[in-house]
């Protein structure tokens, strides 16, 4: 039998209720600067910010570029299966990734799952982004872009990306998820700020945990 | 005096005279001191953005049964459940209850305080269901079988050659000490488990109320695992969590990120509205939120110390303090540890039971400097002090002293009589040479440190016969 | 919400106006022969153990303000500012001791204190003790006019130079009080770097709490003792000849730890050394004590 009832939750609001009658001091708004400094090139910072945080960003000049760059990246990469996100885009790209087979997210999960993500033998994930930010160099992925298991299952996730699709910080980029409905559409979102990485052993910082230890981003300057 | 008090002054005096653990939380914090200035700097204004999230906090908690209604509303809206708990059993209940019913053996766990306070994976434990902690530090500890030593670092007291010793031990097949194979050890054990598991359990940094979605925060990135290989998610949050606007967190991730460990930004900020959506490739089939009280809408009733509930949990506040860094993490004896423990403990848990704790303060302030959301930290420790007193936790002993301090100080001449027949008493004990021994007064002061020069003349004596101070 | 901030700015500008002005009318007229006959005067407040087991401390806070030509006023009915039982969450008791204070110096244009918490307890913490109370608000007013003796020199006297002489290498403790809640850093350190062949260092951890923090020494002994060998090691391994700071509480302590380790380092306050004017090879409380007790 379901458990449906929750009488805790009236109780609980009723306390919430009755502690707010007694206003704490507001403190006043005051007029500060920005928290950050705007960002004028983005395209700069943007692969700054990589640099930084371990994404291998690689600008093309078109989307075919893309696919090219991807393929040696792939051809350097154990042989086997790689999970790609079933889009337009990719699917036009995917002929050039010959080395490895190709298993795409609309592929029918095995019996009795209802996982289509990628499988643990996965060597790598492609997948399209929401958006790229330039202010801390991250990339925005939904569950659109292939599902939650795509950016973390695989030892390398590559992420095809327009520069139309750079905003210069975190303000714009939820205006825009907002404004596209992304955030109504998708039940997942994760900003993602370069490769998976531990600090837990003696405060020494290791790529590679659970998640990825290559985020790799190619962006083709020049289209929306 | 309260057991839990005894323990800690036990532990507190065992862990200060440790060197060996002094010297490796001090090299932790250094580093973490050095990669947070690296971080500040990269603010235009790190006031500014500080001033930033305690506004939006503020307006979070003193608007939470607005915001939190909100929060649940757009969930539901999508499909998931949400289920307020007044306290830890409860929560536990609800927890174990679900696992039964959907025949659950395996779960795979991220980082969660809440989880931690209502001691979830004992319930479980109990219940026959294998729980695994997934983030590095807490799965080290799990493996150690004892609780987080800090907040964001579990593992911070523990060097390489400790966890190699443990991986040989408890993993098998080990053999290493280099920190990127003792990793690359972790996540090989671990991934079956995910596959495995057919629940996940997560904290909550953030409730996002006018999404409906939940946000969290991990470098690893072992909590998405966890929400999209099995297929049942549960996060627990306590109510203060909520944020109004998904906005917020332009501010609230860099923040965060920065007082937590320095990084300009954590590497995995997940967003989650609910379960598998209608079209999407993975992600669980259920979508669970556990809303917390367990103290924290008493705590809310305090105008004074109501923005106690602002914490966002980074862990700057133990990194400032001395005391943390003197006794560690585990010495406190309560979920959360170091000066937000010391301030919030009481009024979760009883200020008479834990009074102990902001007491153990010299109220250096480094604290409120620290914090990133501008709590007044260490003010916090003296109304927690004022309370103990105002309702009677302290001990008669110490309520006479000060009564008795009080009259002598309120009369001048009192005042320097008794200061005179101190020193008197004290330059004799001394001249005997009887310093740190039972009849040495000062004996709480010499067991530890020399005893100050007792000079025959108080200044105000010195003053009046016109001596010295030309 | 943490308020420091903003009250600092406050009232720095408060300082520098109200101060700037009242000398102005006390200087002597350009061309004067005599030197000036009119003197500020200011109280003084010396803590209640620095009365009473520090003496030479209050002592050469006298000596230094008198060469600076002020004249100084020790209001005798004094004892203590009430930090003790407010520190220990006894504020009915420190709340009586708090008025008989404000009562005490009422009268007093200026105050001095040669301790950095007492200071914090008077501007930062009688507002809220006396919250309700008739004479909050001249508290809030005392506590506008109640310097800690470096922050008097800089602000209020605005002498840096104060004409001492103490060749010795000399490292400087940040008080957390004064530091966090009076907001002072550089303010000692300037005063030093104008002694005489005084060498002023920088140790590490220098903002680190010693270990002090008023009945936390006692009731968490090892916790206290631990700190404050923590600020012995930065000492010693910037090879300090001399350990000082605004506060004689922190000093009593570390000298405390410094003589069981049987270390060379010496404590002295700030006000002991930029007391000394001549070349003294050696300057211990115990010697300037002993001196004054003469």
């Amino acid at each position: 039998m379901e458990r449906t009832d929750n009488p805790s939750r009236a109780k609980i609001l009723e306390r919430i209720k009755a502690a707010l009658s007694a206003p704490a001091s507001p403190d006043v708004p005051q007029t500060y600067d920005p928290a950050f400094a705007s960002v004028t090139d983005p395209i700069e910072r943007f692969q700054r910010e990589c640099s930084s945080n371990n994404t291998e960003c690689v600008m093309t000049p078109s989307l075919a570029a893309s696919a090219d760059a991807i393929s040696n990246v792939l051809s350097a990469l154990p042989a086997g299966e790689i999970f790609v996100q079933d889009s337009l885009e990719l699917r036009g790209m995917a002929s050039a990734w010959t080395s490895h087979h190709i298993r795409w997210s609309s592929t029918v999960a095995e019996a009795g799952s209802t996982n289509k993500g990628p499988r643990e033998t996965s060597q790598a994930t492609i997948t399209l982004a929401e958006a790229l930010v330039a202010l801390t160099g991250s990339v925005l992925v939904s569950a659109e872009c292939g599902g939650r298991g795509a950016a973390f299952v695989a030892p390398v996730h590559i992420v095809v990306a327009k520069a139309g699709q750079l905003v210069p910080d975190l303000e714009t980029a939820f205006a825009r998820l907002k404004e596209s409905g992304a955030a109504i559409r998708n039940s997942y979102l994760c900003l993602i700020t370069g490769s998976s990485r531990t600090a837990d052993i003696e405060k020494i910082l290791v790529m590679g945990a659970h998640g990825p230890g290559r985020l790799v981003v190619t962006v083709a300057l020049g289209t929306e | 005096m309260r057991k839990a008090a005894e323990e800690f002054l036990r532990d507190a005096a065992t862990k200060s005279a440790d060197l060996a653990h002094r010297q490796i939380i001090r090299q932790g914090i250094d580093k973490y001191n050095e990669a947070f200035e690296r971080g500040r700097a990269r603010f235009f204004n790190w006031e500014a953005a500080r001033q930033r999230c305690s506004e939006i906090k503020w307006e979070a908690v003193n608007h939470l049964d607005r915001y939190l209604v909100e929060f649940e509303e757009r969930v539901k809206a999508r499909g998931g459940h949400v289920f307020w708990a007044e306290n830890a059993e409860e929560a536990r209940a609800y927890i174990t209850d679900l696992a039964r019913r959907r025949g659950i053996r395996t779960i795979v766990k991220s980082k969660s305080m809440v989880a931690e306070e209502i001691h979830l994976a004992r319930a479980l434990e109990k219940e026959g269901i294998k729980v695994y902690e997934t983030d590095l530090g807490e799965f080290i500890v799990q493996l150690r079988n004892e609780p987080p030593y800090h907040i964001v670092t579990p593992a911070m007291h523990l060097t390489r050659a400790d966890i190699s010793a443990l991986f040989k031990e408890k993993l098998g097949g080990i053999d290493t000490e280099d920190p990127p194979e003792l990793v690359a050890a972790a996540r090989r054990w671990l991934r079956q488990t995910f596959f495995a598991a057919e629940m996940g359990i997560s904290g909550v940094n953030f409730l996002v109320a006018d999404s409906g979605m939940i946000a969290i925060t991990t470098n690893e990135g072992n909590a998405d695992l966890g929400m999209s290989l099995p297929r049942i998610h549960v996060a627990l949050a306590g109510i203060e969590k909520v944020i109004p606007r998904l906005e917020d967190l332009a501010i609230l991730w860099p923040v965060l990120a920065t007082a937590g460990t320095g990084q300009p930004i954590t590497c995995y900020n997940s967003l989650i509205g609910g379960p598998r959506g209608l079209n999407e490739t993975d992600g669980p089939d259920e979508f669970h939120v556990i809303l917390l009280d367990n103290g924290r809408s008493e705590l809310l009733a305090d105008a004074e110390q109501r923005e106690v509930l602002h914490c966002i949990r980074c862990g700057a506040c133990l990194n400032a303090c001395p005391v943390f860094r003197s006794v560690g993490g585990h010495t406190y004896g309560t979920t959360y540890q170091g000066p937000i423990g010391s301030v919030l403990t009481p009024h979760l848990r009883g200020l008479d039971e834990f009074q102990h704790l902001s007491y153990a303060s010299s109220l250096c302030g480094a604290c409120t400097d620290a914090c990133p959301v501008k709590i007044d930290l260490h003010h916090h420790l003296l109304h927690n002090r004022r309370n103990a007193v105002n309702e009677a936790h302290r001990p008669w002993t110490e309520r006479i002293g000060f009564t008795l301090w009080r009259w002598m100080t309120m009369s001048a001449g009192r005042f320097a009589l008794g200061g005179s027949i101190g020193r008197a008493t004290l330059r004799g004990v001394y001249a005997l040479g009887l310093e740190s021994t039972v009849l040495d007064p000062l004996r709480p002061w010499t067991k530890v440190r020399a005893a100050p020069h007792i000079p025959s003349k108080s200044f105000r004596a010195l003053w009046r016969k016109g001596i010295g101070t030309n | 919400m943490n308020s420091v901030n903003r009250f600092s700015c406050d009232f720095c500008d408060h300082v520098q106006t109200f101060y700037a002005t009242r000398r102005r009318e006390s200087l002597p007229a350009a061309g004067d022969q005599k030197p000036a006959q009119y003197k500020m005067k200011v109280a003084l407040f010396i803590p209640c153990f620095v009365d009473q087991l520090m003496p030479d401390v209050g002592l050469d806070t006298v000596r230094v303000l008198r060469r600076l030509g002020f004249e100084i006023d020790f209001p005798n009915e004094q004892t203590c500012c009430g930090q003790p039982a407010f520190n220990s969450g006894y504020w009915n008791d420190a709340r009586p001791l708090a008025e008989r204070f404000v009562r005490v110096f009422r009268s007093a244009d200026t105050v001095v204190c040669p301790s950095g918490s007492c200071t914090t307890m008077v501007r930062n913490f009688y507002p809220e003790l006396l919250s309700g109370t008739a004479l909050r608000d001249e508290a809030v007013q005392l506590g506008k006019r109640m310097f800690e003796f470096s922050e008097f020199l800089v602000k209020v006297a605005r002498r840096t130079d104060v004409g001492a002489t103490f060749p010795h290498r000399v490292a400087y403790h940040d008080a957390c009080h004064a530091l966090r809640e009076l907001r002072l850093k550089q303010e000692p350190r300037e005063i030093l770097r104008h002694v005489r062949g005084l060498e002023l260092v920088e140790m590490q951890y220098s903002e680190d709490c010693c270990g002090f923090g008023g009945t936390f020494a006692t009731k968490f002994n090892m916790i206290s003792a631990a700190m404050g060998e923590a600020k012995t090691a930065s000492a010693a391994a910037v090879h300090a000849d001399y350990l000082t700071s605004t506060d004689p509480s922190c000093l009593l302590h570390i000298d405390g730890i410094l003589r069981r380790q049987n270390s060379p380092v010496r404590t002295l306050h700030l006000a002991n050394i930029l007391a000394r004017t001549e070349i003294a090879s050696e300057c211990t409380p115990q010697a300037a004590a002993s001196e004054n007790a003469r």
